[in-house]
């Protein structure tokens, strides 16, 4: 029982971070192979806040999203503005600079023998809430009228430009959103796995991350969701098949994109309405309805 | 830092720089024609080196041998992955956006079965010269195999340059390159420039990857070390294949320099502010070649 426990958590943790890669590339298309990045900046954060300052744990959490957002400034202001593939070729080189930075540093940060001790906060519960809290908050945005604005942008820049949009701000509104619940989701994986290290997140997680999001389908939060979960709690499961799953999935992308690029899942989202719809079919239909 | 040292390294930060430069290259050649940053340059950089590898032990213990069999096979690995991966969805006339991500998904199998596969080794090349070092000017001691990869990646970006300036292929590259659509329009085979392109970049990967699998040894995380390349491509004006060249030979320079004056630890992160602070500046790379979105 345990060990599902443990599955669950990090599945749900998993879900976190897609889903915050979910905004960033399914609202703006924008492309972040860096998102990592920001997962082991919060880890960090709350790793070194609770086991070389003794901070709170509670405030070692808000700290990891405010170094997230920082971070998140520092490098989106200067890149946004440029083309998108500026943007997700420096992100790439800001993923490869924090894990350097955390081995330069390994005095604080224990660099590659990575940090331990961090205490156990972040049980199911927390985990869980959290996940619903950024699920439903992020499958809402999508349907703002900012949302939808997004959306456009991605679609066409230039036409949204046109239309009077502020591209720019409209793309460093989201990658900020993006780097903070990215940030939160590390702060909390720090306080789940109790060991971190500077390779937890490479460039290939980060860009697991965005190909998941394209099996279930750029359209849907709910694809993204369901691919994440089959994905994480597959691994989780099947550990000796670990490097393969990556082949699998990979195998699986391609497959996707060439013979249905609009993802598994296409545009359709679960909802409460079709939930209901469901029930109501099985009652017995009016005659002539 | 003597001035006899300082020379060395300048020497072998311009060989291992000229690697970059190939490297950026064959990542710029591709974003020219078709607009995406392709990751699957490092994949077939990765894979190669296996290749290059397996040649070397098993089949041609020369040099020459091996190396040009690695690089006509990187070819056919290049233009492999264009037909499987990338062909359907340029024909379907897909986004951008899906090339790019079929690319992350070819440099993540890659990865991934070569770790799978031999993962856990670490795989060295053989010994190709007798002589490991020699003496430039009667001062220098230089490697053999750095002025060997310096002369040969000249070689091959002469050769390249000299294709796209004369051959009529080399002609229609360079004209997809500034727009893809006008050229099909004047009768040229858009499929054929791309299989082309693609197998430049293959062959372009593979005398990366035989040289990486040389300098270091062979690991599926070679195909990492591409961060390199796309950063000569960054300073050099993305777009710009002359200007990656000049800053993949500068990035070696600095790097080299930089490793010998304030360690290995601190280098990538000042070149990573580096560039930062230069796309802050001045967001056309040192060519001065901005690529934008057209409609």
């Amino acid at each position: 029982m345990a060990f599902y426990t443990a599955v669950l958590e990090t599945t749900l943790l998993f879900s976190i971070f897609v889903l915050s890669v979910y905004m960033l590339s399914g609202l703006t298309g924008l492309f972040s192979l860096g998102h990592g990045a920001f997962i082991t900046i919060g880890a960090y954060t709350v790793g070194l806040g609770t086991t070389r300052f003794g901070l709170p744990i509670w405030f070692c959490v808000i700290l990891s999203v405010v170094v997230g957002l920082f971070a998140g400034l520092v490098i989106g202001l200067p890149t946004l503005k440029l083309r998108r593939d500026y943007f997700l070729l420096v992100t790439f080189m800001f993923g490869e600079m924090v894990r350097a930075l955390l081995l330069w540093t390994a005095q604080l940060t224990g660099g590659a023998m990575g940090l331990a001790g961090i205490p156990y906060a972040a049980e199911l519960p927390v985990i869980g809430v959290s996940t619903i809290v950024i699920l439903v908050f992020v499958a809402n945005l999508k349907k703002t009228a900012f949302g939808r604005t997004c959306i456009a942008i991605r679609d066409d820049e230039l036409a949204a430009q046109a239309m009077g949009v502020n591209v720019y701000w409209h793309k460093v509104k989201v990658f900020l959103l993006s780097a903070a619940i990215a940030s939160y989701g590390g702060g909390l994986l720090a306080l789940n796995m109790t060991f971190i290290e500077p390779n937890l997140f490479n460039w290939l997680e980060s860009a697991k991350l965005i190909v998941i999001i394209f099996v279930g389908g750029i359209n849907s939060v709910t694809g993204s969701l369901f691919t994440a979960i089959l994905y994480y709690s597959f691994g989780e499961v099947f550990r000796f098949a670990h490097v393969w799953r990556d082949v699998i999935l990979g195998v699986l992308v391609i497959l996707v994109i060439v013979f249905r690029s609009q993802g598994l899942f296409g545009a359709w989202e679960l909802s409460l309405t079709w939930i209901s719809s469901l029930f109501r079919k099985i009652r017995p239909a009016k005659s002539g309805g | 830092m003597g001035s006899s040292v300082f020379y060395q390294q300048v020497i072998s930060g311009i060989s291992l720089g000229g690697v970059y430069a190939v490297m950026a290259v064959g990542f710029g050649i591709v974003f020219n024609v078709l607009r995406f940053s392709n990751f699957s340059h490092g994949g077939v950089v990765a894979i190669s080196a296996y290749v290059g590898l397996f040649i070397s032990w098993n089949i041609f213990p020369s040099f020459w041998m091996a190396f040009t069999a690695t690089a006509l096979l990187g070819g056919v690995i290049g233009l492999l992955v264009e037909r499987l991966v990338f062909r359907p969805i340029r024909v379907a006339g897909k986004p951008l956006t899906y090339f790019f991500v079929n690319s992350i998904t070819v440099a993540m199998v890659a990865q991934q079965s070569l770790s799978a596969l031999w993962g856990h080794e670490y795989f060295p090349y053989p010994t190709f010269f007798e002589r490991a070092a020699m003496l430039v000017g009667g001062v220098f001691v230089v490697s053999q195999t750095y002025l060997l990869m310096l002369g040969i990646s000249a070689l091959t970006l002469l050769g390249l340059t000299v294709f796209l300036r004369i051959t009529k292929l080399g002609i229609a590259i360079r004209a997809a390159s500034s727009d893809i659509y006008t050229p099909p329009l004047m009768g040229v085979n858009t499929d054929l420039i791309t299989g082309v392109t693609f197998v430049i970049a293959g062959m372009l990967a593979a005398v990366t990857g035989f040289f990486l699998g040389m300098t270091y040894s062979v690991t599926p995380f070679l195909g990492a070390l591409m961060i390199k390349g796309i950063i000569a491509a960054i300073i050099g004006g993305m777009g710009s294949l002359g200007g990656g060249v000049i800053a993949g030979i500068l990035l070696g320079v600095g790097e080299s320099l930089l490793i010998a004056e304030v360690g290995s630890s601190v280098t990538p992160i000042i070149i990573y502010l580096g560039i930062v602070i230069l796309l802050l500046i001045r967001p056309q790379g040192i060519a001065g070649k901005l690529t934008t979105v057209k409609a």
